[in-house]
């Protein structure tokens, strides 16, 4: 007999709450994401730096190996914080992480507002906050993947082919400053994300902001920098902005004569920008028209 | 012990702005199914919102299978299925990973999530189709995607939005059969639909919303048989006396075709009225039939009274 034959069936468990109902979200995220065409082919291709950047690390410890290479200037294969800074904050990684969150960020919400799903998911016990977190560690996952994994493992690797721990001792914060700036990294970039594809039902739209507010915002700030040469117009640049900050963490000198908090500052103030557009646009009100 | 009620409102009102959607809503239903019926703006949807804790109780309080609205909100999510009446899923996955996920988030365990997809989908008659992605379904393969998905969970009470909406004549019986199904299996059921047919088909009990109040509530055959009587008249001479005299004695009456006329009786007045009225004004009734009364007639009873 079939299902449909003997009729409705009650299932027998039972329903609990869990405190990482959000997670169903992620998991879907994440998996969606691979099933795009090409999205495999590209992610795996952006890990391809921090190969490079690794080898870097390995031949640093083998100089000597290694010096029919370099041509007698090995200078720029001295491993310091400055190295991790120019992996992490690069205007290539920089662009990179833009691409991937184009790729996964676009539709994450624009679609569910397209095909109102937010009605399905918020007629379950799903908070607000329970779905935005979802979305966000979909998103989180992609970026720590590229930075944070990296990093750390760029300072084992260095103590591993050094074979002690005379580099940590020299720079005992750097893993905190590598976590710290991959966690602004991730913050950042998913509220930008999750903000502009909430701000659109179409993921087409929606990707075009992402792409477009990040190299606008450059352009901006070149346009008024080669009329004003003013310092403190790097606060109009998301890239700059980001690149200072990740001076700052790493202890380093800003590129630009301004206090690196202040460029924290105003990535933090977009971040607060984001929440209050998710909070606006992901209503209940709008669940049931 | 006191058994629980389906739904239970009290005093319950909302307005968007100053625009008030459902005025001072007193109702207690204990068993369903529920057929939920009212013309547009009535306040239908506005209820399911309430009822769901999509919109906050503004006045009033409701209470969903014993559950506060307002208090236990997630606890309600929990225990009640809905199915909207917009188009609504995920695109770029299947059908059973989406009621799958559904009722991961519902609170069940993932695998047993999984094993539930795929009965409730064979249930519903997507069986076939369940590793199809849904943007490929058509609407009714949709529709019944939308009902599997909340029914997933097992809930108590499941809320269902136009069911029947866009499907084919087939379709909406398979539908309707469904549902039945699922009440007489001990599922709580609550019908928000405009198709008067599909409610009288599923629903014992009714609850008529207008322009935001209730009109009416209580078990449907009851309704329809102490609230009025329905006639239908044809009438022979210079009628408009006669029949302003009808409707001062509180009768409803509906011009039909071919000189027909349809009476809505209140139940406190005989049909001896009828003939008194229409001595006094020298009026002949060629025709005089007592008719079954339907849903429609109710609601156009109701609805005409409330206007």
């Amino acid at each position: 007999m079939t299902v449909r034959e003997k009729g409705y069936t009650h299932w027998e468990g039972e329903l609990k709450e869990s405190r990482w109902v959000w997670f169903p979200l992620t998991r879907l995220g994440i998996k969606m994401a691979f099933q795009k065409r090409f999205f495999k082919l590209f992610y795996f291709s952006t890990f391809l730096p921090a190969l490079i950047f690794l080898a870097g690390i390995y031949i640093s410890e083998r100089l000597e190996d290694f010096r029919f290479m370099l041509r007698g200037s090995p200078a720029f294969l001295k491993i310091t914080p400055n190295y991790f800074k120019i992996y992490l904050s690069n205007s290539l990684f920089l662009f990179i992480l833009v691409l991937v969150m184009i790729f996964v960020g676009g539709g994450l919400i624009a679609d569910d507002l397209r095909f109102n799903a937010l009605q399905l998911y918020f007629a379950r016990p799903l908070r607000k906050i329970d779905y935005v977190i979802g979305k966000m560690a979909t998103l989180s996952f992609f970026i720590l993947l590229l930075s944070l994994v990296p990093g750390v493992l760029f300072i084992l690797f260095k103590l591993l082919f050094a074979g002690n721990l005379v580099f940590l001792r020299h720079y005992p914060w750097l893993p905190l400053a590598v976590v710290g700036y991959s966690l602004v990294l991730t913050l950042f970039f998913a509220a930008y994300a999750l903000a502009l594809s909430a701000l659109s039902r179409n993921n087409r739209y929606a990707s075009l902001m992402i792409f477009g507010v990040y190299f606008i915002s450059d352009i901006i700030f070149n346009i008024f920098y080669q009329n004003f040469h003013h310092p403190y117009l790097v606060l109009l640049s998301l890239k700059l902005n980001l690149q200072q900050v990740a001076a700052g963490l790493f202890g380093l000198s800003p590129p630009y004569a301004v206090p690196w908090s202040l460029s924290l500052g105003v990535l933090l103030g977009l971040v607060f920008l984001a929440f209050v557009i998710l909070q606006k646009r992901i209503r209940s009100v709008e669940v049931v028209k | 012990m006191e058994e629980i009620k389906a739904l239970e409102l009290k005093n319950v009102s909302y307005a968007y702005g100053r625009i008030p959607a459902l005025r001072e809503i007193t109702l207690s239903v204990d068993k369903g199914p529920i057929g939920l019926l009212g013309p547009n703006g009535a306040g239908k949807s506005t209820l399911l919102r309430l009822l769901l804790g999509f919109l906050s109780l503004q006045k009033g309080e409701a209470r969903v299978m014993g559950y506060d609205v307002a208090q236990e909100t997630r606890r309600v999510r929990q225990i009640v299925g809905y199915m909207p009446e917009d188009e609504s899923y995920i695109p770029g996955i299947d059908g059973v990973t989406l009621t799958a996920l559904l009722g991961e988030l519902a609170g069940m365990p993932r695998q047993e999530a999984m094993k539930r997809a795929h009965d409730v989908l064979f249930y519903v008659g997507l069986g076939e189709s369940r590793y199809r992605l849904v943007d490929t379904y058509s609407k009714g393969m949709r529709q019944r995607l939308k009902l599997a998905q909340a029914l997933v969970h097992d809930p108590q009470l499941l809320l269902l939005d136009e069911p029947t909406s866009g499907l084919d004549p087939q379709g909406r019986e398979e539908i309707l059969a469904l549902i039945k199904d699922i009440a007489a299996h001990g599922v709580q059921v609550l019908v928000s639909s405009h198709i008067l047919p599909d409610i009288e088909e599923t629903c014992q009990e009714v609850i008529i919303l207008h322009q935001g109040r209730l009109a009416a509530q209580g078990n449907l055959q009851q309704l329809k048989q102490l609230d009025f009587s329905l006639y239908e008249l044809k009438l022979k001479g210079e009628a408009e006396g006669f029949l302003a005299k009808l409707q001062q004695q509180g009768c409803r009456l509906e011009k039909m075709e071919e000189g027909f006329w349809r009476l809505y009786l209140p139940s406190q007045l005989s049909a001896r009225v009828i003939f008194k009225l229409a001595v006094e004004e020298k009026v002949q009734i060629r025709h005089f039939v007592r008719s079954q009364s339907r849903l429609e007639d109710l609601f156009a009873q109701v609805v005409g009274e409330e206007e």
